[in-house]
C-alpha cells in the first residue's frame, strides 16, 4: 500500500498542468472559477483545444488514436483540467458513444465516426430518455421499422443534453416488441440534419436551456448507422454505463467547488474575523471530509483497475455520493451568499456584464446554480436507483 | 499509488483469522464479557501469534512490522469482535516505549511485550478531559531517589490486568509545566477496575507517591503521536467490525420472513443497507488514509487522522444503529452477536475524539485547498 503516486505519476502530471497553463484560455477559466454562462463555442473551442493534442478522447485506446493512458494517468488527467478551471467535457461524443463504437461498430462505422468526435468538430448528442422511460428506461417506445436500406423512426426522445447544438444522436430505438423489453432495443446513429427530426429546448427552473425534447416524424435513417446487431442495444448500452465508473463521482470538480466555496465564505465574512460563524465552518468542514474520503474511494478503484486484483464493484456508490456532495457544495454556497443570492439578473450570469450587482459579483450565479444541480441526484439512473442495484449486489438478490 | 496488499501482509490477515476462527468465537466474547471482561488470557494467545510483537523491533524480539500490518491486524480484531487491549498495549505502548531516552527501560520491557509476558498500557486520559491531550493534573517531582508521581488517571485500558503503566504527568506543580512521560508498575498504584459497556475493562487508576521512571521529559509530540496511532487502529478495528456487522445483518435479510416474503425484499430496508454499505466503504477509504498518513509530518498526520476518526465516527454511528434497527428485536438481544458490535463501535467512536471533537479539530485546521493530495 502506498498513498503516494510514483515518479512517473508525478512527472505525468506535471505534463498536463504545464499543457494546460498553456493552452487553456484565461477567459473561460475564469468563466468556469465564477460559474458563469459557457456559450456553445466555449464549449467546442475548448473541445478543438483537446482534440488537436490528442486529448479529447483521453480514455481511447491507442489503436483508436487515444493516447492509451491507464486508469491513474486518466484521472490525473482530468483531475488537473478541473482544477485549472477548464469547462467540463461535453461527454455525450468522446467519453460515451465512442466506447461503443469502438467495441461495437464495423470498421467502416468507426472510420467514418470517430475521427470527427476526436476532433471535437462532430456535437454528439444522447436520445435515451422518453416521457414514459425514465428510470425504466427500457419500457422505451420510440420506434424504427426496417424498410429496406434504411430505419423508418418515429417517437420523442427527451432530457436531450445540450441536443439544440447536437449533429448528432444515439439512439436506443425499439425495433422488436416481443419478450421481455430489454430483448426489442436497438442502438442507433442518427444525423440530426435528416428531415423530421425537430428539436426543441425545455426552460429549466434555474432559467438555463440546456435540455430538450427531440421528436422523430418518419425519420429515415441508413441501415448502416445501425450499432452492431438489431435488438442488441440494450447489450451495448450497459458496457456505455459500465464504461466510466470513477468519473462519474466527479470529486475532481467537487475539489474545485469546494476551495471556491471557502473563497466565497471568505469573502461574505463568514470564516474569519469579527463575523466569523462556526456552524457555517463546521459545515464546510463535513463536507471537506466527504470529499476526501470520496476521493480515497476514486483512488481505491482506480488502482484496482490498474492492478486487476482487486474487484470493487462501487460505481452506485460513487455516483451516489459524488452527486450528494455537488449539491451540498452549491447549497453552502448560496447560503454562503445569503439574501445576496436571492436576485436572478440572468446577464449578471454572463461574463463581462458590466451591470450593478447585488452584493458581490460571485453571488449572482449561486442560486441558479443550486437549482441546476438539482439534476446530478436525478440523471443517469436516479439516486434511488442507484440503491436499488447496491443494494442487489450487498443482498444477492 | 497502490491499495492492493503485500502477499506477507495477506498471510498475516488470513492468521489472525485463522485464530479468530478456532480460538475466539462469539460464545467466548460473551463469555469474557459476562465474566468482567478479563483478557489476560487473550493477550497471552496473541502472543503465542506473534502479534504483541507486531511492532517492537527485531532487536527487541518483535518482528519490527508497520502501519498497514497494524490495519490488517485491527480489522480482523475487530471482525471477531476479540476483547484484548491490543491497540493500546501493542501499537500505542511500543512506539512510546521505543522513543524513550533510557534505553535500559527499552531494553526491560520491549522483550517482554514481545513474548507476551509483559502487559504495559498507556494511561492518558484523565477524568474532564474529555479529549484533549493537554488536560494533565498528575504532577511528577524529582526527588533524591527518583520520581514520584501524584494524581489518577482515568479508563485506563485493561488497567487491573496491567503489569505497568505509561502515564503522562507534569514535571511541576506549574499549570504550564512540560508534561513528561513516566513509566509506573502496578505495585505502585491504587486501582479500582470495572467493566465496561463492550464487554472489556478498564480502571480508574491512583498515584499517592508513586515512584516512576521517566521515559521523556517532554513527551506532548510522543502523546499526540501515540493517539494518532490509536485513532488509525480505531479506524481499521470499525471497519472489521461494521464489515461483520453488515454481513449478519445481510443474512438476517435474507432469511427473517414477515409479510410472507423475506424483509430483504422491501425497499426501505433494501435502501438502508445500500447506505449502510455506501458508509463501510467511505469508512474504509478513510480507514486507509489514516493509516497511510501515520508516518507523515506531524501537523499533516494530526489534520488527516483528525479528518479519517471524523468520518469513522459518522459511519460507526449509523452503521451500528441502522443494523440494530433492520434486526428489529434480535438486534436488542444480549445474546446475539449484533448488540455486542453496536455497543463495541459505539465505544470506538467515543474512543481517541468522537465525532464532533474531530469536527472542530478538521473545521480549525481547514486550509484554501483539499483533498487526499492538497
Amino acid at each position: 500500500m502506498d498513498l503516494r503516486f510514483t515518479p512517473a505519476e508525478t512527472a505525468f502530471r506535471a505534463q498536463i498542468r504545464a499543457w494546460v497553463a498553456e493552452h487553456l484560455p484565461a477567459a473561460l477559466s475564469h468563466k468556469v472559477h465564477l460559474g458563469l454562462h459557457l456559450t456553445r463555442e466555449d464549449q467546442q473551442g475548448w473541445a478543438r483545444i483537446l482534440g488537436r493534442q490528442g486529448w479529447l478522447g483521453w480514455g481511447w485506446p491507442e489503436a483508436f488514436g487515444g493516447p492509451g493512458w491507464n486508469a491513474v494517468q486518466r484521472h490525473l488527467f482530468e483531475e488537473e483540467l478541473a482544477l485549472a478551471g477548464a469547462p467540463r467535457v461535453v461527454p455525450f461524443g468522446p467519453v460515451m458513444v465512442a466506447p461503443v463504437i469502438m467495441a461495437f461498430g464495423t470498421p467502416e462505422q468507426q472510420r467514418r465516426f470517430l475521427p470527427g468526435i476526436a476532433s471535437g468538430d462532430v456535437w454528439w448528442s444522447q436520445g435515451y430518455s422518453e416521457p414514459g422511460a425514465g428510470s425504466d428506461l427500457a419500457s422505451l417506445k420510440c420506434k424504427a421499422e426496417r424498410r429496406g436500406d434504411y430505419y423508418a423512426v418515429n417517437g420523442q426522445k427527451t432530457w436531450t443534453t445540450l441536443g439544440q447544438y447536437g449533429d448528432w444522436i444515439f439512439c436506443l430505438v425499439r425495433t422488436s416488441t416481443e419478450g421481455k423489453p430489454q430483448t426489442g432495443i436497438s442502438f442507433l446513429l442518427i444525423d440530426m440534419k435528416s428531415p423530421g427530426v425537430s428539436v426543441r429546448p425545455i426552460t429549466l427552473l434555474d432559467g438555463s436551456r440546456e435540455v430538450n425534447e427531440v421528436w422523430f416524424d418518419n425519420v429515415e435513417v441508413p441501415a448502416d448507422q445501425l450499432i452492431g446487431e438489431e435488438n442488441q442495444g440494450w447489450t451495448y448500452a450497459k458496457h456505455l454505463l459500465s464504461h466510466e465508473r470513477t468519473n462519474i463521482a466527479d470529486v475532481n470538480r467537487s475539489k474545485r467547488e469546494l476551495e471556491r466555496l471557502k473563497r466565497i465564505a471568505k469573502a461574505e465574512g463568514l470564516w474569519d474575523g469579527p463575523h466569523a460563524d462556526g456552524r457555517f465552518r463546521d459545515q464546510v468542514a463535513l463536507l471537506e471530509v466527504d470529499i476526501v474520503a470520496l476521493e480515497m474511494m476514486v483512488l481505491r478503484v482506480l488502482t484496482a483497475q490498474n492492478s486487476g486484483k482487486q474487484s470493487l464493484d462501487v460505481a452506485g456508490l460513487l455516483k451516489i455520493r459524488g452527486s450528494e456532495i455537488q449539491q451540498r457544495a452549491s447549497e453552502l454556497m448560496m447560503l454562503a451568499a445569503g439574501p445576496c443570492a436571492l436576485p436572478r439578473i440572468d446577464d449578471a450570469m454572463a461574463a463581462g456584464w458590466q451591470g450593478e450587482h447585488v452584493g458581490a459579483a460571485h453571488c449572482a450565479p449561486l442560486a441558479a446554480t443550486y437549482f441546476n444541480l438539482r439534476k446530478t441526484t436525478i440523471y443517469g439512473g436516479s439516486n434511488e436507483v442507484q440503491r436499488n442495484i447496491v443494494a442487489q449486489t450487498v443482498l444477492g438478490s | 499509488m497502490d491499495f492492493d496488499f503485500t502477499d506477507d501482509q495477506t498471510a498475516l490477515r488470513e492468521a489472525v483469522q485463522r485464530w479468530v476462527q478456532k480460538a475466539f468465537p462469539f460464545e467466548r466474547r460473551h463469555r469474557l464479557a459476562r465474566a468482567g471482561g478479563a483478557t489476560r488470557e487473550v493477550w497471552r494467545e496473541l502472543a503465542e501469534l506473534g502479534l504483541t510483537g507486531l511492532q517492537v523491533d527485531a532487536d527487541h524480539g518483535g518482528l519490527g512490522l508497520g502501519a498497514v500490518e497494524a490495519m490488517l491486524v485491527m480489522e480482523e480484531l475487530g471482525r471477531g469482535l476479540v476483547n484484548a487491549p491490543y491497540a493500546a498495549a501493542a501499537l500505542m505502548t511500543p512506539m512510546l516505549l521505543a522513543g524513550s531516552q533510557p534505553s535500559a527501560l527499552q531494553a526491560a520491557w520491549l522483550p517482554r511485550i514481545a513474548d507476551g509476558s509483559a502487559l504495559v498500557v498507556p494511561a492518558l486520559q484523565e477524568a474532564g478531559a474529555r479529549y484533549r491531550e493537554d488536560v494533565c493534573a498528575t504532577v511528577a517531582t524529582a526527588g533524591a531517589t527518583g520520581w514520584t508521581l501524584v494524581g489518577r488517571k482515568s479508563l485506563v485500558p485493561a488497567g487491573d490486568e496491567a503489569d505497568a503503566c505509561l502515564v503522562p504527568a507534569r514535571l511541576g506543580p506549574q499549570a504550564e509545566a512540560a508534561i513528561g512521560l513516566f513509566l509506573v508498575e502496578r505495585a505502585q498504584y491504587g486501582l479500582r477496575a470495572y467493566p465496561t459497556q463492550d464487554g472489556a475493562r478498564a480502571a480508574e487508576i491512583t498515584f499517592a507517591g508513586a515512584a516512576a521512571q521517566c521515559l521523556l521529559p517532554d513527551a506532548g509530540a510522543a502523546i499526540a503521536q501515540a493517539n494518532d496511532i490509536g485513532i488509525a487502529a480505531a479506524c481499521a478495528e470499525a471497519v472489521g467490525a461494521m464489515e461483520a456487522l453488515l454481513q449478519l445483518t445481510v443474512e438476517y435479510m435474507n432469511t427473517r420472513q414477515q409479510f410472507g416474503k423475506p424483509i430483504g425484499s422491501f425497499q426501505a430496508l433494501r435502501h438502508r443497507i445500500a447506505d449502510v454499505k455506501m458508509q463501510l466503504e467511505l469508512a474504509r477509504s478513510m480507514s486507509y488514509f489514516a493509516t497511510l498518513q501515520l508516518g507523515e509530518p506531524a501537523a499533516q498526520r494530526r489534520y488527516a487522522l483528525s479528518q479519517a476518526k471524523l468520518q469513522l465516527g459518522q459511519s460507526m454511528r449509523f452503521v451500528g444503529q441502522q443494523c440494530i434497527q433492520l434486526h428489529g428485536g434480535i438486534g436488542m438481544t444480549d445474546e446475539y452477536a449484533a448488540s455486542h458490535y453496536f455497543k463495541r463501535l459505539t465505544m470506538l467512536e467515543l474512543t481517541h475524539g468522537d465525532s464532533l471533537h474531530h469536527l472542530g479539530q478538521v473545521s480549525r485546521q481547514m486550509q484554501d485547498t483539499a483533498g487526499v493530495f492538497a
